[in-house]
């Protein structure tokens, strides 16, 4: 009526003289008349408790200017369960609500589960509540509180409603209800008392039960009293079975760089786990059977029949490898250079010039240790000058760590590619696997040097200093790299070969600089080589086929014969061998492979370079013709390398070796037993790039050539590159192999736990689908990076919490499959019933770190009261319960003695801070 | 993934006149036809002879596909031993790969597996490939069956197509096809990753688009 206005009536007036009472009265009895209706449509709302399957409906109402809100609760899956047994029994036999014999309801860590408590409280399957809106915060009136209750009152009697409708009363925090039920036969009233202290009288069950008793009054004798009963353990003090891990401290005597600078951290600063909650219940006993009273009682939680247990995690503990990559991903903001950063300590200082006497003083190839004394007499000098970010006794083992060729008996040394044989099995086992997940990454192999390089790098960043020392370190690597290329040192642990596209730059580049070095050594040894033998034998006859050709009497007539043929100025140099038993076709000497030059590497930005030059001279006949002439660079040295080797051949020759399919032979033979040919169509085309630069190379051999790769250059570029870069830039090189690095570091420690954490795998799943992502997209989104720092710290929560209740639950590290399901749940934040009790393994777990928890609480009152440690107080296991919860139920004839037998209930809930009863009490209302 | 990363580079690179750009490359033994095969798809021209690719050529062929316009940058590449190094690192970035032989050059048909090998090493996992067994005109020199080329594909799990760059045999199914994988494998690549569909880099549209294109998917 006020809510449903229609939009195109904007005058809207009610004239009737209803008062606001009445309005509220039948707004409420439409809501009810309407959920009657939906119930037999589908739900909108939808919870999963511990209880089963809750549906919710909320509707708004108003009270003159108060809003409430009116909410039905119905669980799907009990009533669901009761249909199925009364369509058995095939006839509808009466129920009332609280016959449910519901006693405790299980804890239930989802956030996303029920939050009204009557349904444990009471039991109930089924009712209706009746809040005040956000707006208000209380009802304290009596009157107040009458006209409510009169309200449901008129309203279940009005829509023969067959739900309790509760009423919220008090304070909003006390969670306190009024509640009616009326049926054809029986009203129930549910009353609650909520109170911080407990009165005397009710701190044990034998008063509550008198008080139950007075409560009904019942007019002949009551049948016995069901009475159950949970009492509730907290234990937050774990003592020796409290799960810690230590943070590494730089300062510290033991500080250990092996386990805290070399590898990522992982884990929480304490213990994941803050309490764990045990309860202990007794069921439905009759009440002349039990005594709980101040002296006396029977109910001792080693004896109860029914144990279950859940646990409560702590509060956004740190979690250190998500922390490590939250560092770095910050650092990505600092834009400021590398010598900024580290300012006077290396402004003054250019290392190439502070000793020039070194470069001729130290041999040209030295031995492996002079990289690092290098190193660190380097920091040492400059140390007077301002100190160093990175302290030498730190600095040297981390160079030792990166650099373990300086070393001659390294406990760090590269073995990448080697066979992992000499490993057991199982870890191989485990390396292989994490090989295979991490295939995808963009990255390098484990534990290479960009590997080490990221996560020393972190530390740096991290605990070693923040970004002075993170600069410190990279001027340090960068340093190394630089001198590697100038004494022509390879660098260790990269992979040998080309840069591999499929690893990240900063790998690349490395893998370049070793090319680099690799071609520098090469020419340093031909160029020694030719001047010892310049000086050993002046006048031999260096034919450098011989190299390659045996001298046996046959080729060597055959030389003799040749180089009279050839004149001096045209000698085949750049023989590689023979290729096949081919010609000639001109002159019928044998086709000679030539030494080519090497093939170019590059890395992938300069790849990327060359595509857009070759792109942007567009589509056309006249940019492919350009595109030729660019590419044609290696064709030419080949070209010329081929007619040095083979004096007098012609481009048929040529074509033979390099593209046979181009050089069509026929059946007959040729003046020199081999098969007659000729070029293929597409060779023969008139200019076509071939024939022009066969015709425009000149035959030189490769050594004599314009270099196509001047190894000096690049070298340079890459060490310029490396030095150039800024801190974020560094920051954003390593970041993808630092997530490599942590997937790796969670895939060791979730397969640790799997078997009490079988969901871990699937998460990590979805972490390696991001670092494969990060890692291939070339610049670092903060979206996707913040995505997996959340991905990886919330996997690494839930490793530390399965690793803390596996230390408290399964110490000896065993293969108990109830402990993993056991843990597994308890993870989930779930409750769980240990089955057989104080009896079963979990059971004795638990006891002896309630034990604990005692001795330790023993010992305080010992330091600080000097109270003789009591030797009979260790044998109480457990401390006094923290809370305590009866619950209470009989049939009673009530109000007259001929009335019909109507449950009565009362609910207990002890605790140290708060009291509350919770009743319902029926009575006849068709015999009274 | 790779994909959606260089779709938006290329496309702040090259000019805008299109939504989506594919990468795709040719490969294959020397004269087996690829450039014939390109220019007849992308210029419809033939010519007994092109001059034979020195190192590496492109072509662009803008096609429509479901009301959006894909650029095709097709790579061309030299087929000699020799060009490998240098083919091989434009293997990089590229969503599809053309890997032809020539029906009528057995050592072609050989050399597939190495190809194949070539594409494992050089390029991401997600490429695509079919295998193409060309100058299917000439029947006569044919030493390769349909059912070995049938086969070899289904052994390395690739589609298969004979065509003839000369007689327009498949030549534009060929590609069309090649499109139509790249884009169900960029939609399946969404669909299982949540966190990129929010990114709304893909319409939903692709995802969702019917079969239509595989209608001209005969295998003659």
């Amino acid at each position: 009526m006020n809510e449903e206005i229609d939009e195109t009536e904007f005058y809207h007036q009610d004239f009737t003289t209803a008062s606001e009472w009445e309005i509220f009265c039948a707004r409420l009895e439409e809501i009810i008349h309407q959920w009657k209706v939906d119930d037999l449509k589908t739900e909108d709302l939808n919870v999963t408790s511990t209880q089963g399957q809750w549906s919710i409906k909320e509707e708004k109402l108003q009270f003159v200017d108060v809003e409430f809100v009116l909410s039905y609760f119905k669980n799907i899956s009990a009533i669901e369960q009761r249909k199925g047994v009364d369509d058995d029994d095939d006839t509808k036999k009466y129920r009332h609500p609280m016959e449910t014999l519901h006693d405790y309801g299980l804890h239930d860590g989802s956030s996303s589960g029920l939050e009204c408590p009557l349904a444990t409280w009471y039991g109930l399957d089924q009712f209706i509540t009746l809040n005040f809106g956000s707006f208000t915060s209380s009802i304290t009136s009596e009157s107040q509180i009458k006209l409510l209750l009169s309200s449901v009152q008129l309203a279940i009697s009005n829509t023969n409603c067959s739900n309790p409708i509760f009423v919220q009363i008090r304070e909003k925090w006390q969670n306190c209800y009024l509640g009616v039920y009326e049926d054809e036969q029986v009203r129930t009233n549910f009353e609650m008392i909520h109170l911080r202290k407990v009165p005397q009288h009710c701190q044990y069950l034998t008063g509550l039960l008198d008080l139950f008793k007075t409560k009904i009054m019942s007019p002949i004798n009551l049948d016995p009293i069901n009475v159950s009963v949970q009492l509730t353990y907290y234990l937050n003090e774990f003592g020796k079975f409290t799960w810690n891990q230590d943070l590494p401290d730089v300062d510290s005597e033991h500080f250990d760089m092996e386990t805290s600078v070399f590898g990522l951290p992982f884990g929480v600063t304490q213990d994941p786990v803050s309490e764990i909650v045990l309860k202990t219940t007794w069921s439905h006993l009759p009440d002349h059977l039990i005594v709980d009273s101040e002296n006396y009682s029977d109910f001792d939680p080693m004896q109860a029949p029914k144990w279950s247990t859940y646990c409560k995690m702590s509060d956004q503990p740190l979690c250190l490898l998500s922390e490590v990559l939250s560092d770095a991903l910050n650092a990505i903001n600092t834009k400021s250079s590398i010598y900024e950063i580290l300012g006077d300590f290396v402004a003054s200082s250019d290392y190439n010039i502070e000793n020039p006497l070194d470069l001729l003083t130290e041999p040209k190839l030295p031995t492996l240790s002079t990289v690092i004394k290098r190193a660190a007499r380097n920091s040492l000098s400059r140390s007077s000058r301002s100190t160093a970010p990175l302290a030498e006794e730190i600095l040297v083992p981390i160079l030792y760590f990166l650099f373990p060729d300086a070393d001659e008996e390294t406990s760090f040394p590269y073995n990448l590619g080697k066979d992992k044989g000499n490993e057991d099995h199982m870890g191989s086992e485990t390396r292989r696997l994490i090989d295979n997940e991490c295939r995808g990454f963009k990255t390098c192999k484990e534990n290479s040097l960009p590997y080490r390089l990221a996560i020393v790098f972190i530390q740096a960043l991290g605990i070693l200093g923040g970004a002075r020392a993170a600069a410190h370190l990279w001027f340090e690597f960068v340093q190394e790299m630089r001198f590697r290329w100038e004494k022509s040192v390879l660098i260790l642990g990269i992979p040998t070969g080309f840069p591999d596209p499929r690893t990240c730059l900063l790998n690349q580049k490395l893998q370049m600089l070793n090319c680099c070095i690799e071609r520098k050594r090469a020419r340093e040894t031909r160029e020694t080589d030719a001047c010892v033998e310049k000086f050993a034998d002046t006048n031999s006859s260096t034919d450098e086929e011989e190299f390659y050709d045996c001298t046996s009497d046959r080729v060597e007539e055959e030389e003799n014969r040749r180089r009279t043929k050839h004149s001096l100025w045209n000698q085949p140099v750049g023989r590689l061998g023979k290729f096949e038993n081919l010609k000639l076709i001109k002159l019928g000497d044998p086709l000679y492979i030539p030494i080519t030059q090497e093939p170019v590497p590059k890395t992938e930005d300069q790849l990327q370079e060359d595509t857009d030059i070759l792109l942007q001279l567009g589509s056309d006949a006249q940019g492919s013709e350009l595109r030729a002439k660019m590419m044609s660079a290696s064709l030419l040295s080949d070209m010329e390398s081929f007619k040095a080797a083979n004096p007098g051949s012609i481009l048929d020759d040529f074509i033979r070796w390099y593209s046979p399919r181009d050089f069509i032979e026929e059946d007959t033979l040729d003046q020199w037993g081999q098969k007659k040919g000729h070029l293929s169509a597409r060779m023969l085309i008139a200019d076509n790039p071939w024939v022009q630069m066969w015709e425009s190379a000149k035959p030189v051999p490769a050594n004599r050539q314009k270099r196509l790769f001047d190894d000096t250059r690049e070298a340079e570029k890459v060490l310029h590159f490396l030095d150039s870069r800024t801190l974020s830039q560094v920051v954003e090189m390593l970041f993808p192999i630092l997530s490599h690095a942590a997937i790796c570091r969670l895939y060791d420690e979730c397969e640790q736990v799997t078997p009490a954490l079988p969901s871990a795998h699937k998460s990590l799943q979805q972490a390696i689908r991001l670092v494969q992502k990060i890692s291939r997209d070339g610049t670092i989104t903060e979206r996707l990076c913040a995505a997996l720092i959340q991905q990886i710290a919330a996997l690494e929560l839930s490793v530390s919490q399965a690793n803390s209740l596996l230390y408290k639950f399964n110490p000896s590290g065993g293969c108990d499959e109830t402990v993993f399901v056991f843990t597994e749940k308890l993870l989930h934040g779930c409750e769980v019933e240990i089955e057989g009790a104080s009896k079963s393994n979990i059971g004795n777990k638990l006891t002896s770190m309630f034990t604990e928890a005692q001795r330790l609480a023993n010992l305080i009152l010992t330091e600080h009261g000097n109270l003789v440690e009591n030797n009979s107080s260790v044998n109480f296991i457990f401390p006094q319960a923290n809370e305590r919860e009866f619950v209470m139920r009989v049939s009673a004839v009530r109000p007259a003695p001929y009335s019909k037998k109507s449950p009565q209930f009362l609910r207990a809930i002890l605790s140290k801070n708060e009291f509350r009863f919770a009743g319902a009490f029926s009575e006849d209302i068709v015999y009274f | 993934m790779v994909f959606t990363g260089d779709v938006k580079f290329q496309k702040d690179a090259a000019d805008q006149n299109f939504d989506y750009m594919f990468k795709l490359l040719i490969i294959g033994n020397s004269s087996v036809g690829k450039t014939s095969f390109l220019f007849r798809y992308a210029d419809d021209s033939f010519t007994s002879a092109f001059v034979s690719t020195v190192g590496i050529d492109f072509k662009v062929k803008t096609v429509f596909r479901h009301d959006k316009r894909v650029k095709l940058q097709i790579w061309d590449t030299a087929g000699q031993e020799r060009y490998r190094t240098i083919t091989t690192a434009y293997y990089r970035g590229a969503m599809g790969f053309i890997l032809m032989y020539d029906i009528t050059n057995e050592e072609s048909f050989n050399s597939v597996q190495d190809w194949v090998t070539q594409i494992k090493t050089y390029s991401w996992d997600n490429a695509q490939v079919i295998l193409v067994g060309n100058k299917c005109d000439m029947e006569d020199e044919r030493v390769i069956s349909f059912e070995r080329g049938k086969q070899l594909a289904e052994q390395l799990g690739v589609e298969f197509f004979e065509t003839s760059a000369k007689e327009n045999v498949n030549v534009k199914a060929v590609f069309e096809r090649l499109v139509d994988i790249i884009c169900d494998k960029m939609s399946d690549s969404l669909d299982a990753d949540p966190t990129l569909g929010s990114a709304g880099i893909m319409p939903t549209r692709l995802t969702n688009a019917p079969q239509g294109a595989q209608a001209a998917n005969c295998n003659c």
